[in-house]
């Protein structure tokens, strides 16, 4: 669907993008992650012709006319109407969904009840929702958001997290966020910037498993030092962190390691297991790793 | 929902007509009853001071509605045709707009017709206004030197809504629009102190229809009138190149 070769943007002395080679497979949900600053908005750009880059070529399967575009905070003439924004973008673009198509995305994105209203009164967070609805009623095939949740409440969140969902397969989503959490839950792939840079590229997945340290969380009926001093001595044993006093985090060399030997540890010293969970690494825990 | 739609509600809801019908209806029906009444006005406040006038004659009344239109009725119409024509002095509308046509030609001719027709129109309705009170108050003005003049006023008017165009592709909000194109329209009369260059600038059909009313020769516009028809659809076309082109 989208790949991009040697993405480089400058910006005078400032180097946004440094060689940047994306790949996006068509009906995914692509996560764009990274620090401010990272090259986010710029490579989105870039992806909605907005933007030329200094070198690089972007190749996609899809014309522009079935592309869309949410900014981070979206704007529109005040004095217009919701239903008159959705119904501006469904009908300037080169391949119009039919009118009722409005009523439709204004009830997905909960704008039914402002649907009249002049949106000069409207929350960020209505602005938000209102720009979703705009960029989705052409049921376009690329959809370039960026950062869709952030000025969301909880449940205006939820309702974006479902839609990206609900999209996946149908339409191919790149999406930036700073919550990580969304992320993780939506997205299929990720593409981790760093100063310009690609610093990961891959499936969630693979970024989970494959940087993260084995952890698990063992609870314990106290007395426990004896054992946690057990573990301290192991050799497959990289950390033991005592969370409190029936409770205590291990850090192991591998998980076969700690899959052969905690059990037996615990034996050895007679702990009395009430619990034993291994720790899910998180993507913010990962990305902190590669970015920081 | 069409871009000519937007366009209408952008001049309705934002009340966009009204200042600029007032502009030029306001200078329209005040030029006349100034020039007519002009004696008396200095004979009552003037402090004493005795300045005796000639009799007003019917072209001093159109004069001084092209006097007062050519600047603050000009003024008000850059104003509104900027906040049309700037595309991306709010980047995220822009966004909105540049995503979606497959041509920013869609976006910027609705959004130059429609502003050009309602500062035309509201010329109109000023020359019109300043005709009937010049008649009633001073005496008869041609009506096919005055149509001629309004004519050529209007040819200056889509003119500037072009430059107003070329100038927001390249500025970054409707302010900075305003001031470089209000230097560009102050900076054609200062080349027209060139010899023999002024009856060949668009500012030149400024006081067409004063000029005409008065009885200078149609023949003496002509030139101006080529350039700036010229002068207009080139930087209308530049104007679409140039935002297609820019980097938002």
């Amino acid at each position: 669907m989208i790949r991009t070769k040697g993405l480089t943007k400058r910006y005078g002395d400032v180097l946004a993008l440094d060689d940047i080679d994306l790949k996006v497979a068509a009906g995914s949900v692509y996560g764009l992650i990274g620090p401010n600053g990272a090259g986010k908005t710029t490579l989105l750009g870039i992806l909605a012709g907005l933007k030329r880059p200094t070198n690089g070529s972007v190749e996609m399967d899809v014309s522009s006319s079935d592309v869309a575009v949410l900014p981070d905070t979206p704007r529109f003439d005040a004095w217009l109407s919701a239903r008159e924004v959705v119904d501006l973008a469904r009908n300037i673009g080169a391949k119009p969904a039919p009118p009722d198509r409005v009523e439709t995305v204004l009830d997905e994105a909960g704008l039914t009840d402002a649907a009249d209203r002049p949106i000069g009164g409207f929350s960020r967070g209505m602005l938000q929702r209102l720009g979703l609805a705009a960029t989705i009623v052409n049921e376009p095939q690329l959809l370039l958001l960026d950062e869709p949740s952030s000025a969301l409440d909880p449940i205006g969140r939820r309702e974006v997290l479902d839609l990206v969902s609900r999209l996946r397969g149908e339409s191919t989503v790149v999406f930036s966020s700073h919550i990580l959490a969304d992320v993780q839950e939506v997205c299929d792939t990720v593409g981790i910037l760093r100063e310009g840079r690609l610093a990961y590229q891959g499936s969630v997945s693979d970024l989970l498993s494959k940087r993260t340290t084995p952890r698990y969380l063992v609870r314990l009926r106290p007395p426990i030092e004896q054992t946690v001093e057990a573990l301290r001595q192991a050799d497959w044993v990289v950390a033991v962190d005592q969370l409190g006093p029936d409770q205590v985090r291990i850090e192991a060399a591998s998980v076969a390691a700690a899959e052969s030997s905690l059990a037996a540890v615990l034996a050895q010293t007679q702990a009395r297991v009430v619990s034993l969970v291994p720790e899910a690494a998180t993507l913010e825990d990962v990305v902190l790793g590669i970015v920081t | 929902m069409t871009l000519w739609r937007l366009e209408w509600l952008r001049l309705v809801r934002t009340r966009r007509w009204i200042v600029l019908t007032f502009a030029y209806l306001f200078f329209g029906l005040l030029g006349p009853v100034s020039a007519r009444y002009m004696g008396e006005i200095v004979k009552r406040f003037g402090g004493g001071v005795t300045v005796s006038f000639p009799d007003p004659t019917p072209a001093d009344g159109i004069t001084q509605f092209v006097g007062n239109a050519s600047q603050i009725g000009l003024l008000v119409a850059v104003v509104v045709a900027a906040g049309a024509l700037s595309l991306d002095a709010t980047p995220e509308i822009g966004t909105f707009f540049r995503t979606r046509v497959p041509s920013l030609a869609r976006i910027l001719l609705p959004r130059f017709a429609v502003t050009s027709a309602a500062v035309i129109g509201a010329f109109a309705l000023g020359t019109l206004a300043a005709w009937y009170e010049t008649v009633v108050l001073i005496g008869n003005v041609p009506a096919g030197r005055l149509f001629v003049g309004w004519i050529l006023g209007a040819i200056y008017l889509l003119f500037v809504v072009c430059v107003v165009a070329l100038v927001a592709a390249r500025t970054s909000s409707v302010l900075s629009t305003v001031l470089a194109t209000v230097v560009i329209l102050l900076g054609l009369p200062i080349v027209g102190i060139v010899p023999d260059v002024a009856e060949w600038l668009p500012s030149h059909l400024v006081g067409a229809l004063d000029g005409l009313v008065r009885g200078v020769n149609y023949t003496d516009y002509l030139r101006a009138a080529v350039v700036t028809v010229s002068a207009g659809i080139a930087a209308l076309w530049a104007a679409i190149r140039m935002t297609s082109r820019r980097e938002l």
